[in-house]
């Protein structure tokens, strides 16, 4: 089983390093590929000047972008799984192993790693707990699939939906979307506790302004998607 | 008034043939309008509208609405496009910078 680690970063240059360590440190059987989604910082030149395995947009393609790239590379190179992780130190590299064993004796298609399962490590402002159980039964209500933290973007995915995803990833804010995604193609989805981390430093890619955006525009994707879905089928 | 909006459109084919129907199909269809403002008269006189005015109006919002659709699309494709072109662009960008770490390796070496 060969496995790659998709590492999207946008403006990452202090955390890169670090995640990367761990990373080689925790799963040192795994590939890795940081996706560099043309940061305005330093960060590709941090990852050069360290021979990191890293692709590197010319134009800012936000995060669903970044990670369909870590899905074509994925593909190309031919690898069975490939794990999403954030590059803000977030994710912890130990539980890619969790992450990858239900893919491995074949009871998932897709694993997400959740935070809310045991209530362990950072769990997040109520406010966006909130938001995070209302799209989480907006799922379950449109496409049945029982996930409870729809916004992680800690996953593995297997060869099938390596393909798929690479073909077919949402741009904006790509999460809950793919978990509907997935489930109206058919996959066995999984969720294993995982512990979160607060971010080492940087600014989070949703600030407080942009979360209402952010809820309007995933839901009304959520629904759409149902929609032209049963359409096309 | 339509005569002027029909060069602007002829003007604009220059820039894309493609593109440019939807607006020579309503410049057309107006123009045809202003030559034989009777058939004005008749559309209003079928669709209740009291001033024939108001049916030009009519026409030219749902012109302007078809317009704007196809532009939408053409933006979702166009936006779709250039999404592959800089993904397929940085994989190959990582290979190139590989090969020519190794290149370099080599020629130090040798």
């Amino acid at each position: 089983m060969r496995v790659l680690v998709i590492i999207p970063a946008y403006n990452e240059s202090k955390n890169i390093k670090s995640v990367i360590e761990s990373l080689k440190r925790e799963a040192p059987q795994v590939d890795y590929i940081i996706v560099n989604d043309c940061s305005k910082d330093n960060t590709a030149q941090i990852c050069k000047e360290n021979y990191f395995n890293m692709v590197s947009h010319p134009i800012n393609l936000g995060i669903g972008g970044g990670v369909q790239t870590g899905y074509i590379y994925a593909l190309t190179n031919n690898y069975d799984i490939a794990i999403q992780m954030d590059g803000d130190g977030q994710h912890d590299p130990k539980f890619i192993k969790d992450l990858i064993r239900p893919i491995i004796n074949d009871e998932a298609d897709i694993v997400i790693g959740s935070r809310f399962i045991n209530g362990e490590g950072f769990q997040s402002s109520r406010m966006r707990r909130m938001g995070i159980r209302f799209l989480s039964s907006l799922i379950l209500f449109c496409c049945g699939a029982k996930v409870k933290d729809v916004t992680s973007g800690f996953r593995a995915v297997n060869k099938r939906f390596i393909e798929l995803y690479a073909n077919n990833y949402a741009q904006d804010y790509p999460e809950p979307e793919a978990i509907v995604f997935a489930k109206l193609m058919g996959a066995r989805i999984k969720e294993v506790p995982v512990i979160m981390k607060e971010r080492n430093s940087g600014k989070s890619s949703i600030n407080k302004w942009k979360s209402i955006y952010y809820m309007i525009k995933v839901s009304m994707a959520i629904l759409l998607y149902r929609a032209t879905f049963e359409m096309g089928d | 008034m339509f005569f002027i909006l029909i060069i602007v459109f002829i003007r604009k084919k220059a820039f894309s043939l493609k593109h440019s129907l939807l607006w020579l199909l309503a410049g057309t269809c107006l123009l045809i309008s202003a030559i034989f403002p009777e058939i004005i008269d008749t559309l209003s006189s079928i669709l209740g509208i009291v001033s024939p005015v108001n049916t030009v109006f009519v026409l030219i919002i749902f012109f302007i609405l078809v317009i704007l659709m196809s532009i939408t699309s053409i933006v979702s494709k166009q936006s779709e496009k250039i999404k592959r072109l800089a993904q397929y662009n940085a994989l190959l960008e990582k290979r190139v910078r590989e090969m020519e770490n190794e290149k370099n390796r080599i020629d130090r070496s040798a």
